[in-house]
């Protein structure tokens, strides 16, 4: 049998699940701008009736807490979109800084100088004795050479920037794993679905948003809200209360830096985030770049050299070499050939111009013409100076063109999911809005049934 | 309830504009470097064209110096040539005049001085040189090809060289660019220096004049046959020259197809991002700052 008392209880019980679901709009109101914020919605139920024999009375309402309304499968989608746009974004903003130093629409890269140095020979064809001449050939060749080292300093340089940052970018992702595993440790003592559990999973969510920009991660979900983490070769990240710091350390044939975890080298093994583009940009792209400067600057100092040797200076002594020989640092390797060009010759009348042995012969022009020629003949992969650098040049162009298509199209992906999650998770004042009415009216009508039965109770009491 | 719909819309409009700057961008780029291509990544195969055309270019240029120097040097040459053979015609009628039957001795010896001076004024001819280099002693242009000597028996003695440089004017092609002064004054059989210093002798003597005057006129029409070779080998550099300007202007038109803008166009784009950009910030300035919390009291 009901009574006043039973209606009243049922009121209270009201009026605690609206203050329940009133609170859980005000979270959701003061969260709008939160990064990574899911909206939230109260869980409200019906009381379990009362049963009484025959008939069951209705018990109220209950307050069970609230949901994070957030789709999983969306999340995963977005941090592996985020993972590609930012191993594309840190390998563009590399290679932009390589093919700068390639930029011949802006009068800048190596065309020029070899143009000029090949030149300088055709004018001392025209003029073999004279001194200015032959000194102007020494010039554009130690301009040539000059050309040659500082690309390949810069190159260094280039990579070197990426070596520093790839350090940063492991100290950020310890941090990030750290602050994971920590987050999993404090969930797992949590009963789901409370208002604790799922403000830690927002932020569990919105530090695993942050890793992705970093490395590529894999996701595995535990029982009681811990994630595990690897990177998607299965390097070891986090597991529930437990990170795996990776390290680095110079390796001492390239003087740059390895990743390490638990000891063993697991620097080729990223596939995605800022590290993968750093580590793409350092180990592959930019070294391929330096070799071919390398191979063309040997190509041309062995060509010249060659050519040199053959002929006779304005001593009638016989050529020697115009450039310092290369010196391989193993067979077949031309590292450090661009680093170190330079020309060997100081005095200009060790110019071997002349094709003539002996006395009188030094007027005669015919190895400064050959060397001129050097410009059309194939120095390097049998192709010519020019053509060869041509190839570099658009190789260059297009591996920076295309990554910056597709980092553009990845960005318009990674909106579109960010504009999906906000469709399910963000937050809409309107609706908090009209949600607030709801709630406060709510509220308001349970607060008349309070004052109703205190009538009641009132009317009773006076009877007596 | 409904399908819900993303409460941001700054999102998109954020993208939107930024897509509209970069265009704009790109169209202002175009407009102030006057290139549509303004680094690699822009036209990877016309950079690498740019590169090609650059090199063929800068050789164009050096083949078109290389013309101009020789040029010069030919022509001096020629014009030196061209006083050598007025010297020589002026010694035949020096010949002609002392085997004049009506001449003594006295007048022939004096006819016989003028023709020392005039071998003396071809031996300075044929030490003539042009910007410090020496025209006609081969390639050993550092000295004075032809020396007096008298142990000679033309009295001079050539001590250049027989040596020929060639200069280059085209891809693959090349001119000579000198003739050695013993293969013009001291051919033999055509010795200009002997052909004179007999004439001299004959007319001193008074005996064989027409004869040697027949060596002087020998040696000039010699000289006048290897004249030629400079008529020739001008008219190359000319037409070599014209050929050369032509592909100048051909790889001109190359280098601004390859990577020059179409002013038009590039105006165009820009005010079509222009006002595409002008919309999207006006439709930002448009999206509600109210929400239904503006509306409840």
């Amino acid at each position: 049998m009901s009574t006043l008392f039973g209606a009243l209880s049922i009121a209270v019980r009201s009026l605690y699940a609206q203050e329940g679901a009133i609170d859980t709009t005000s979270n959701n109101i003061s969260n709008v701008d939160t990064p990574g914020y899911s909206r939230e919605t109260p869980i409200l139920s019906e009381a379990p009736p009362l049963d009484l024999g025959q008939i069951s009375i209705g018990n109220g309402v209950d307050f069970n807490g609230v949901q994070s309304i957030r789709d999983n499968i969306l999340e995963l989608r977005i941090d592996q979109e985020s993972q590609q746009q930012n191993q594309l974004t840190s390998y563009v903003n590399y290679m932009n800084q390589v093919q700068s130093l390639f930029n011949e629409t802006q009068g800048s890269g190596l065309s020029d100088a070899i143009n000029s140095f090949f030149n300088s020979f055709q004018q001392l064809a025209d003029n073999p004795t004279d001194l200015p001449t032959r000194q102007a050939v020494i010039s554009a060749g130690q301009d040539l050479a000059s050309v040659f080292q500082q690309t390949g300093k810069q190159l260094t340089t280039i990579q070197q920037g990426a070596d520093q940052e790839v350090v940063q970018t492991v100290q950020q992702i310890n941090a990030d794993t750290t602050q994971l595993a920590d987050l999993n440790q404090q969930v797992s003592g949590l009963p789901p679905s409370s208002e604790q559990a799922d403000m830690l999973e927002d932020n569990q969510y919105e530090v695993l948003n942050n890793l992705s920009q970093l490395v590529d991660v894999a996701v595995t979900h535990t029982g009681s809200g811990g994630l595990t983490v690897t990177t998607t070769n299965g390097t070891a990240l986090v597991a529930g209360g437990q990170s795996f710091a990776l390290s680095t350390e110079t390796n001492a044939s390239t003087g740059f830096q390895d990743v390490f975890s638990q000891g063993s080298d697991v620097t080729s093994t990223f596939t995605g985030g800022q590290l993968a583009g750093l580590l793409e940009a350092r180990d592959q792209s930019i070294p391929s770049v330096t070799a071919s400067v390398d191979n063309l600057a040997a190509g041309i100092i062995n060509s010249v050299n060659t050519q040199s040797l053959k002929g006779y200076d304005l001593n009638a002594d016989k050529g020697v070499d115009f450039f310092q020989p290369v010196v391989q640092p193993s067979p077949g390797s031309n590292a450090g050939a661009a680093e170190n060009m330079a020309v060997a010759i100081t005095d200009p009348s060790q110019v071997a111009a002349s094709s003539v042995a002996g006395p009188q012969g030094e007027g005669d022009n015919a190895n400064a013409l050959a060397l001129a020629n050097i410009q059309n003949e194939a120095v390097v992969n049998g192709q010519t100076a020019t053509d060869f650098y041509s190839d570099l040049v658009s190789t260059v162009g297009n591996d920076v063109s295309t990554a910056t298509d597709e980092q553009e199209s990845v960005g318009l992906v990674l909106t579109q999911l960010q504009n999906q999650r906000s469709n399910t998770s963000g937050v809409s004042l309107d609706e908090e809005a009209s949600n607030l009415i709801l709630y406060q009216r709510a509220y308001e009508a349970a607060a008349e049934v309070v004052s109703a039965v205190n009538s009641l109770t009132n009317d009773v009491i006076q009877t007596i | 309830m409904g399908i819900r719909i993303n409460p941001n819309p700054w999102t998109d409009l954020l993208t939107g504009i930024a897509l509209d700057q970069k265009q704009e961008n790109q169209a202002i780029q175009e407009l102030s470097t006057g290139k549509k291509v303004n680094q690699p990544s822009d036209d990877p195969e016309a950079v690498a064209g740019l590169i090609v055309n650059n090199a063929q270019t800068s050789r164009v240029n050096a083949y078109l110096s290389n013309i101009s120097t020789t040029q010069g040097s030919l022509q001096e040459a020629d014009s030196t040539l061209n006083t050598v053979v007025t010297a020589l015609t002026q010694a035949i009628s020096l010949g002609t005049e002392g085997a004049n039957g009506t001449l003594n001795q006295t007048d022939r010896d004096s006819v016989a001085q003028e023709v020392n001076g005039i071998q003396q004024q071809i031996l300075e001819s044929a030490n003539q040189s042009f910007e410090g280099n020496y025209l006609f002693a081969g390639t050993a242009v550092n000295t004075a090809p032809f020396v007096a000597n008298s142990a000679s028996s033309s009295g001079v003695s050539y001590v250049g060289n027989s040596g020929v440089n060639s200069v280059q004017i085209g891809d693959g092609q090349t001119v000579p660019a000198n003739l050695p002064g013993n293969q013009l004054f001291t051919a033999s059989g055509s010795d200009v220096f002997q052909a004179l210093t007999d004439l001299s002798s004959a007319l001193s003597s008074g005996s064989n004049i027409p004869a040697a005057e027949s060596e002087v006129q020998n040696a000039f029409n010699y000289i006048n046959a290897q004249r030629s070779f400079y008529g020739t080998t001008l008219d190359r550099l000319n037409s070599a020259t014209s050929f050369l300007n032509q592909e100048n202007t051909q790889l001109a038109q190359e280098q601004n197809n390859l990577v020059g803008a179409d002013m038009a166009t590039a105006a165009t784009e820009l005010s079509q991002a222009d006002v595409a950009l002008n919309a999207a910030m006006a439709a930002g300035g448009k999206i509600s700052q109210t929400s239904l919390l503006n509306y409840l009291t």
